[in-house]
């Protein structure tokens, strides 16, 4: 039984367009122009309880519009959604008692506030009796670590401190799903490797759903089992983690320094990334042609200093997403 | 002079974009202008009536003139920026360049006063036009005399609010400051003309700034003669001297201050 | 049902309750903030000083009336700004997305958005409207009176707000409307309504009802009057009512940060 269900959800936007300069402006007050705009156009996935999953795609690509819309924020024009349930449009508050959400960029805390109080009156907005609060704090400080900081004003703490109260206020209601809505932007990459173990600690110890997105590939990589693609308001891609890496994983990047200069033109597997005379950089296609032909192809002998590896996840990500744009 | 014309130039054109923007706050001034209308309307039961030497015509056209110069010159914001100018050191950056800040604060606020003078006199005149059906009799030499002494007044406004601006070196907060002066302004000088007020106010009103800055010009408007035309302007010159001296000592004071605590 | 309300009310107490000691941590600027707003209310005695010396009754007003009308003006504009002080934002709020962090939230979103922010200013106002009671002749009756009708008047000055703010769901230079309509709320509060005639006055009891949220209260107060009182009070439900559902309404038209003007 899926805990999240998403059937053909389309939205609409209609924009207004303004003409540049004086008279647009007098223009767009008498006769304003829109035009539609479709974020999204008829999406389905469903997500199982437990699972973390990563919801990625290029900016303006419809992934804040679907999650507004699973959240209760926006109304979908067409399709239809269940989180946990219940049905966003018509049941707003239960679902909130349920859901948690981390926008990473916005905060929800008060600064002047310590975290303590903070969370104490999230434990308010969802009506948890004053003893459970206290508890459920206890429990969430030992998890997160929040021991050190707990009596700071939010406002003296750091960005990485702050995102983690930001979490721990998301999670005072044991909501069953978490929206993560870009978590560990601005942070440094100790931090962030701080945040992704603490979130899946979270993940395994009370088996949150949680809906990541993110544009940091570590993020995704580190956290998630599987992955949706979303591009021009279309899933183009909702695939397991493995199956991602294990289609690309058939390519591997060949980078040599040599000692004289080769000339290797592209052929059957092979692919000629960058030629500099000595450096070169190949691409192995190894269901067609193996690694040891490539390298023979260099001449062993002339090799200076070899390095071969497979292609970032990064890479295969845009990649993705620039195949979807020249469609 | 020519770098302050340009600055001024500059300003004139980036603050036409916002036209409409500028015209629409023009509701709020017409809302009050509206309100003293009904009221005088109330007061003088007849309207060949005179008080204090004004008749009702005179009346709404004295408080539309001085509504117009109190929202030209906008003073909350200007004194606000220069303010933060101070506070944030920004004004740090301006000792070393090739211009005076009092000179670049002039420039840039009376390019976005002249906008907002270009719209509201025309709006201004509309709105007299529509409440009593006729102008002040003057002739268009007196009109551009009564316009040479409310670019006069503007003048000296902004070189006001610069100076509590930038009292800011010294002070905490000079918001309270701004709010005498804009009480000052608005209480004593826009809502009636000095002759309403007892005898014992009327001559230390009469030499205070209120002669340059609204009371002046608008008694002009709406009672032209060359001979007051000229003591007027007269005040005008002496106030602006004066201030523009305050505003001198004050920045030079408040840099100096300034170097010590290192910025 | 009950215990919905009950908590509404209590994340709404302590919303405001924080807001003010977040206003509270520099104690010079907000003393000085309340200070100042009395003085500034004080300052428009010498207006009326000179008013009435010209002319001694302004159908029915005399100095002793304006005093009770600068109060109940004063102290129903305090009470919206104090208490409800983002609902004067709340077309900012609308246009620029800024309610999804209250929709994500089981709590209703219009009560949550306008009790977020206090404007310590308005306290102020608020105090200011009681020594103007003072000063007109306080007695207990009429101590009850005002207090009642001045909360009554400060929800429906906000109840007009949001009905206004509420066009933001539909076009996106609304803001001009209910900046305007707001600002015709306070202007026109200070002025008795003798001195208006005709449609400007059938608009103040109508569109922008002035009349019912500050000029009936003061009549109501220097006369005691049970009629008046209760018209007062139902219209202020019933206002309150419409602005619930004209909020809620737009709602559902409500786009987030994706309402931008895209330019040519």
């Amino acid at each position: 039984m899926p805990i999240i269900e998403v059937k053909k959800l389309s939205k609409t936007f209609k924009v207004k367009i303004k003409e540049k300069g004086i008279k647009g402006s007098i223009k767009s007050i008498f006769k304003p122009k829109y035009k539609t705009i479709k974020a999204v156009k008829g999406i389905s996935f469903e997500v199982e309880k437990g699972e973390m999953i990563a919801f990625i795609g290029p900016n303006g690509a419809g992934k804040s519009t679907t999650i507004k819309m699973m959240t209760g924020i926006l109304y979908p024009d067409a399709g239809s959604i269940k989180v946990i349930d219940y049905n966003p449009v018509k049941q707003r508050k239960q679902l909130a008692y349920n859901i948690g959400t981390v926008f990473g960029q916005k905060e929800q805390l008060w600064t002047h506030l310590t975290p303590y109080d903070n969370f104490k009156f999230f434990g308010a907005i969802y009506d948890i009796p004053n003893s459970r609060v206290e508890k459920k704090i206890e429990e969430l400080k030992e998890l997160f670590e929040l021991g050190e900081f707990i009596n700071t004003p939010v406002r003296n703490l750091s960005l990485g401190q702050r995102i983690r109260c930001e979490i721990v206020a998301s999670l005072i209601h044991e909501p069953k799903v978490l929206f993560l809505d870009e978590p560990t932007i601005g942070l440094d990459p100790v931090v962030k490797e701080n945040i992704r173990s603490l979130i899946k600690r979270m993940n395994k110890e009370y088996k949150t759903t949680i809906f990541l997105t993110s544009h940091d590939v570590g993020d995704i990589e580190k956290l998630c089992k599987r992955v949706i693609i979303i591009n021009n308001g279309t899933i183009v891609l909702d695939d397991t983690m493995e199956n991602l890496k294990y289609h690309y994983l058939n390519k591997k990047i060949v980078d040599a320094k040599m000692r004289e200069k080769v000339n290797l033109e592209d052929e059957e597997g092979i692919t000629i990334l960058k030629d500099k005379g000595y450096n070169l950089k190949i691409e192995v296609d190894t269901r067609k042609r193996s690694v040891a032909d490539a390298i023979k192809l260099l001449n062993p002998d002339n090799i200076v200093d070899i390095n071969i590896s497979n292609i970032p996840l990064e890479d295969i990500i845009s990649n993705i997403y620039k195949k979807e744009d020249k469609k | 002079m020519r770098k302050y014309l340009f600055i001024f130039k500059s300003e004139v054109m980036s603050n036409l974009q916002y036209i409409t923007n500028i015209s629409i706050s023009f509701i709020g001034i017409f809302l009050m202008l509206y309100i003293f209308l009904n009221l005088w309307k109330f007061i003088y039961s007849d309207p060949n009536e005179l008080i204090n030497g004004y008749s009702y015509n005179q009346m709404i056209w004295y408080v539309i003139f001085t509504e117009v110069i109190w929202s030209v010159v906008g003073g909350r914001k200007m004194c606000a920026k220069i303010s933060e100018d101070v506070k944030a050191g920004n004004i740090a950056y301006n000792i070393n360049k090739p211009y005076s800040y009092i000179g670049y604060c002039l420039s840039t606020n009376l390019g976005l006063c002249a906008v907002r003078a270009m719209l509201y006199i025309v709006l201004g005149l509309l709105i007299g036009l529509l409440f009593l059906h006729s102008f002040p009799s003057i002739s268009i030499l007196e009109a551009i005399a009564v316009f040479i002494s409310f670019v006069f007044a503007i003048v000296i406004s902004i070189l006001m609010l610069t100076s509590i601006g930038l009292l800011s070196f010294f002070i905490e907060d000079s918001g309270p400051l701004y709010w005498m002066y804009s009480k000052f302004i608005l209480v004593l000088g826009t809502i009636f003309p000095i002759e309403f007020f007892p005898m014992w106010a009327r001559g230390i009103l009469k030499y205070s700034p209120l002669n340059a800055v609204n009371y002046g010009p608008a008694t002009l408007y709406v009672n032209f003669s060359w001979n007051s035309f000229i003591l007027v302007i007269i005040s005008q010159i002496v106030y602006l001297f004066i201030i523009y001296m305050i505003c001198k000592l004050i920045y030079m004071k408040g840099v100096k201050r300034l170097n010590v605590n290192g910025g | 049902m009950l215990t919905e309300v009950k908590n509404q009310i209590r994340v709404m107490a302590l919303s405001t309750k924080y807001s003010l000691m977040r206003e509270m941590l520099n104690k010079v600027t907000f003393i000085s903030n309340v200070f100042f707003m009395i003085l500034n209310n004080a300052s428009f005695i010498i207006q009326w000083l000179i008013l009435f010396s010209l002319k001694e009754d302004l159908g029915g007003f005399t100095l002793k009336e304006v005093i009770l009308l600068w109060g109940v003006a004063a102290s129903t504009f305090g009470i919206s700004r104090f208490f409800f002080s983002s609902a004067f934002k709340l077309s900012d709020t609308i246009t620029n997305g800024k309610l999804d962090a209250f929709l994500v939230l089981p709590k209703d979103v219009l009560l949550s958005v306008i009790t977020t922010d206090v404007s310590v200013s308005a306290l102020g106002d608020m105090i200011y409207g009681y020594i103007m009671l003072i000063v007109y002749g306080i007695t207990v009756e009429n101590f009850i009176t005002f207090t009642i009708l001045t909360i009554c008047g400060g929800l429906i000055v906000v109840s007009i707000s949001v009905i206004f703010s509420s066009l933001s769901f539909y076009i996106v230079k609304a803001d001009l409307v209910s900046d305007t309509a707001n600002s015709l709320m306070t202007n026109f509060a200070t002025y008795p309504d003798t001195i208006f005639k005709g449609i400007t006055k059938m608009i103040l009891y109508t569109i922008v009802p002035v009349g019912i949220s500050v000029y009936l209260p003061v009549r109501t107060i220097i006369k005691f009057n049970v009629y008046n009182f209760f018209i007062i009070v139902v219209l202020c439900i019933v206002l309150m009512t419409i602005a619930y559902m004209v909020f809620n309404r737009g709602l559902k038209k409500y786009s987030s940060s994706n309402l931008m003007i895209s330019r040519v």
